[in-house]
């Protein structure tokens, strides 16, 4: 064992005269850093401002009476994620005891309930999501429609203190997961417009993707949230709906484009195939290449979703209060003025751990996918 | 006149290059046709138009009663129409054409059901009845990606008879095959022959058209050169380039 480590040092860190030299440079460098963060984190860092702070980054200005608002809310959310993850990565025991972790975690901290008790509902109810659709396959069939009234309940649920309050991690989750759902069928449209035959057609929907793609969102999500009242004031739009369709009408660009990317790399045998069978042009594309185009395009278009939420943050220009702009509200309390990196790390490690686990998912819905075609 | 297919004097250009000549043909009911030619003759391109898979520029094209509009008038829509022929001509693809996210029972029932708007069950009585006749009846609900290209082929036979075909046309059904899996479709083929199908049939397998075809038709540069019985053309080639044609096939 040892030996074999010996032996694997010499022939990977130390082979080569350069590979000396760059092992003697970085491996005290990556051990003094390793030491530093280390101390910092367990020695120095004050991490009761996260604890304190909890309920601001994860639902930002929500009012604290109203607060089982934003946590019931909080459980739906995460019941259709953990539903949505069970269709394609089957639910193990062990997966459930790593979660509950966190309220446990939190229990120990903190020392009281009012954290960890949320914690424990959201988190077992994206078990319950998670383990109901990997063993009860007729559960996946009415996903789509009950994760459609979960949202309706979501917003019935949080819209009394006022949708204005929306904020923290809650705000960042809604609004991914609302821009990825709408933007997926506008952007099949838009993809399916710009290779239509009707040639006023193709050139809106190539006007439309090669425009949101050559602004920057910041500045779409601004104009829209400027221009919707201006356009229709008897809507009375809260900024919270006008940042989620802005956020839409930007990334439905992207989508075509990777949808488009899709279509293309359908053979044109297969469509020939069943124009040959005698079926409509609208069933080819619907049941015959927008799947094939669409298995292509997993990659990307979960890429694309990584993509939204880490550009919530740019709704801070409508005044909105997401993940991040919480973190700095915290900040900007001069009592908390010398735990900057403790809140700043808190942020880094969240959107780190969400990001990672969206392309941890794709690549097994990329798996999943992939079984039994070829 | 018995006709399901008429061309009189049909025409095709791709751009300026001249594809089809001048073509007069007629398929009568329940004939096979085998039609030979060197590669880039036009033979598929001729059988393509028969569908509308291909458009053609001049002349007149009938199948099926139906009049099959040239290019200028395809322009202004008529894909409903064609889906119309379409549903009584069936093709067969050199590379298969199978649906590679549905499974083989799939494959043949997708047609039927959204065309034909037959029941899932009456269409899948229907899929594996056809599936038992091209001996395939076990991989019912197997992907095409796990069959060998013979099964391929002849699921995709059996996907195309599934919509009633009156007229099946065949497009080099064994050129992308292993020499070991070509008998197996072409007794698939001989088959579905002598139960009466009407088959317009692009091959290179001279021993199944002089054994199947009842007319063999041979195209050279975009014009059909000799039409006649099989025995007549094989044995005794009128036509000089037609003769220079089955002299190289025929050699090994």
């Amino acid at each position: 064992m040892i030996a074999t480590s010996i032996k694997w040092t010499r022939h990977n860190l130390f082979g080569k005269p350069l590979d000396v030299v760059l092992s003697l440079l970085v491996i005290p460098g990556v051990l003094w850093l390793a030491y530093t963060i280390t101390d910092w984190a367990f020695a120095s860092a004050k991490w009761d401002i996260v604890v304190q702070s909890l309920r601001v980054l994860m639902i930002g200005v929500f009012p604290a009476d109203q607060a089982w608002r934003a946590w019931t809310a909080s459980a739906i959310i995460g019941a259709i994620l953990g539903a949505g993850l069970g269709c394609v990565f089957c639910f193990k025991p062990h997966h459930g005891l790593v979660l509950l972790l966190v309220p446990v975690l939190l229990l120990i901290v903190d020392g009281g309930l009012e954290n960890a008790l949320p914690a424990t509902g959201i988190i077992a109810s994206t078990i319950l999501g998670w383990a109901l659709t990997s063993y009860v396959p007729l559960t996946r069939k009415v996903l789509p429609a009950a994760a459609f009234t979960g949202f309706i309940v979501i917003v019935a649920v949080m819209a009394p203190p006022g949708v204005g309050l929306w904020g923290g991690l809650l705000l960042s989750v809604l609004l991914t997961l609302v821009t990825s759902v709408l933007s997926l069928p506008i952007g099949i449209l838009l993809a399916f417009g710009r290779q239509s035959r009707l040639s006023s057609l193709r050139i809106i929907c190539t006007w439309y993707i090669e425009v949101m793609r050559s602004v920057p969102l910041i500045l779409v999500v601004y104009w829209i949230w400027i221009l919707m009242p201006v356009l229709e004031p008897q809507w009375g739009l809260a900024d919270v709906a006008r940042g989620m369709i802005g956020f839409t009408i930007f990334y439905s660009a992207y989508v075509a484009e990777y949808v488009r990317s899709g279509l293309q790399a359908v053979p044109r045998a297969q469509t020939e195939a069943a124009r040959s069978l005698g079926m409509s042009e609208f069933d080819i594309n619907r049941s015959i290449v927008l799947p094939q185009a669409l298995r292509v395009v997993v990659a990307p278009l979960v890429g694309n979703v990584l993509d939204i939420f880490n550009s919530a943050p740019l709704v801070f220009i409508i005044g909105l209060t997401d993940f991040l702009r919480a973190g700095q509200m915290i900040l900007a309390n001069p009592q908390y003025g010398d735990r900057t990196f403790e809140v700043l790390s808190f942020l880094l490690v969240t959107y780190f751990v969400i990001g990672s686990m969206i392309t941890y998912a794709a690549r097994k819905l990329e798996d999943h996918m992939a079984t039994g075609t070829r | 006149m018995n006709a399901i297919v008429e061309m009189k004097s049909m025409n095709k250009f791709y751009g300026t290059h001249h594809v089809l000549k001048d073509i007069d043909l007629a398929v009568t009911r329940g004939e096979v046709m085998v039609i030979l030619g060197a590669s880039g003759s036009g033979k598929s391109t001729l059988i393509r138009c028969v569908n509308g898979l291909e458009m053609y520029q001049h002349g007149r094209l009938v199948v099926d009663g139906f009049e099959m509009p040239v290019e200028a008038d395809r322009r202004l829509g008529g894909e409903r129409e064609l889906a119309q022929i379409r549903k009584g001509v069936g093709m067969v693809f050199q590379q298969f054409g199978l649906f590679p996210h549905k499974t083989v029972l799939d494959n043949i029932t997708i047609a039927p059901m959204r065309v034909r708007k037959k029941s899932r069950e009456e269409a899948e009585a229907t899929a594996m009845k056809l599936l038992d006749r091209v001996g395939l009846r076990a991989h019912a609900n197997k992907y095409p990606g796990q069959l060998s290209g013979g099964q391929q082929q002849r699921v995709a036979i059996a996907r195309s008879l599934a919509m009633e075909p009156h007229l099946m046309l065949f497009d080099e059904p064994t050129s992308a095959l292993d020499p070991e899996m070509v008998g197996e479709v072409l007794d698939v083929m001989r088959e579905l022959a002598s139960s009466g199908m009407t088959m317009m049939v692009v091959t290179h397998e001279m021993g199944f058209a002089r054994e199947v075809a009842d007319r063999v038709v041979y195209i050279d540069q975009g014009s059909i050169l000799e039409i006649g019985k099989p025995d007549e053309f094989f044995d005794n080639p009128k036509n000089d380039r037609a003769r220079s044609f089955l002299a190289r096939v025929l050699k090994h």
